[in-house]
């Protein structure tokens, strides 16, 4: 899955979840911080991991989905993101399978802006 | 707006921040797919319910003036499908307050809510503040 960050993208993430941190916000501010400039939310970069797990394995995510992510570096207006993910392997617990997985997102430079581990739980044998 | 009843010398690992309620009804989910550049699927994305929780976060932590929150990493786990149209409680905790040099670490629990009192969605996240 490849996404492009926009400022407009960041301002609508803003709105959206009420987060107007200056960081992501106000680019004279963030001009002056060790940033140099805005800066992506750490949340919009995960959405798109997020969405690449629902693409992936449906419902079985949205409620019975688990996620450890670490935001490596920041991504920033202009960039573009490449999110991929595997299946790492099947674990076989009881009577239920889980798909573990680890996943990326990578920028046009290759550096990793997130990265982490995710657990779906994929079927039952009772079901 | 911040807990003005703790600064943040005063935060300790147990504090609860009071929670903070959130209507996701349509408009709010039409604009967070807008936002993340996505479709949607008829139901809330669990990011966005993150979203809302991770907000009331950064809302309320009373960080010291000119103090820049990093969000260093973040641990969820999605625990039921939540429908359009749903209210949701995000309830705010300090689980450990670390200070690392010139690094203070804040790692925050949280637990989010449907109005039947179901929980739907936990977390953790580490935030960063370099002092």
């Amino acid at each position: 899955m490849v996404k492009h960050i926009t400022q407009e993208k960041i301002n609508l993430y803003a709105e959206a979840s009420g987060d107007f941190n200056p960081i992501h916000v106000d680019e004279s501010f963030a001009a002056k911080t060790p940033f140099g400039g805005t800066i992506a939310h750490g949340m919009l970069n995960l959405a798109y991991v997020s969405e690449m797990m629902t693409s992936a394995f449906g419902r079985s995510w949205v409620s019975g989905g688990k996620l450890r992510a670490k935001f490596k570096e920041s991504a920033r207006p202009g960039d573009t993101l490449t999110i991929t993910g595997k299946i790492d392997c099947i674990e076989q617990r009881s009577d239920v399978s889980y798909a573990n997985c680890s996943f990326e997102c990578r920028n046009q430079r290759g550096e990793t802006i997130v990265a982490g581990e995710a657990i779906v739980r994929l079927s039952s044998g009772k079901e | 707006m911040p807990d003005k009843t703790v600064s943040y010398e005063e935060l300790a690992a147990g504090h609860k921040f009071p929670p903070a309620t959130y209507e996701l009804n349509a408009s709010f989910v039409s604009k967070y797919l807008r936002a993340v550049d996505s479709s949607g699927d008829g139901f809330v994305p669990p990011l966005a319910i993150a979203a809302c929780a991770i907000a009331t976060m950064t809302k309320l932590i009373p960080l010291p003036p000119g103090t820049i929150a990093i969000h260093a990493s973040q641990e969820l786990e999605f625990l039921k499908l939540v429908p359009i149209g749903t209210t949701i409680e995000c309830h705010i905790g300090v689980a450990q307050k670390i200070a690392r040099g010139k690094m203070s670490m804040l790692i925050l629990e949280l637990e989010v809510f449907d109005k039947g009192k179901e929980k739907v969605q936990s977390g953790r996240a580490t935030i960063a503040l370099p002092t």
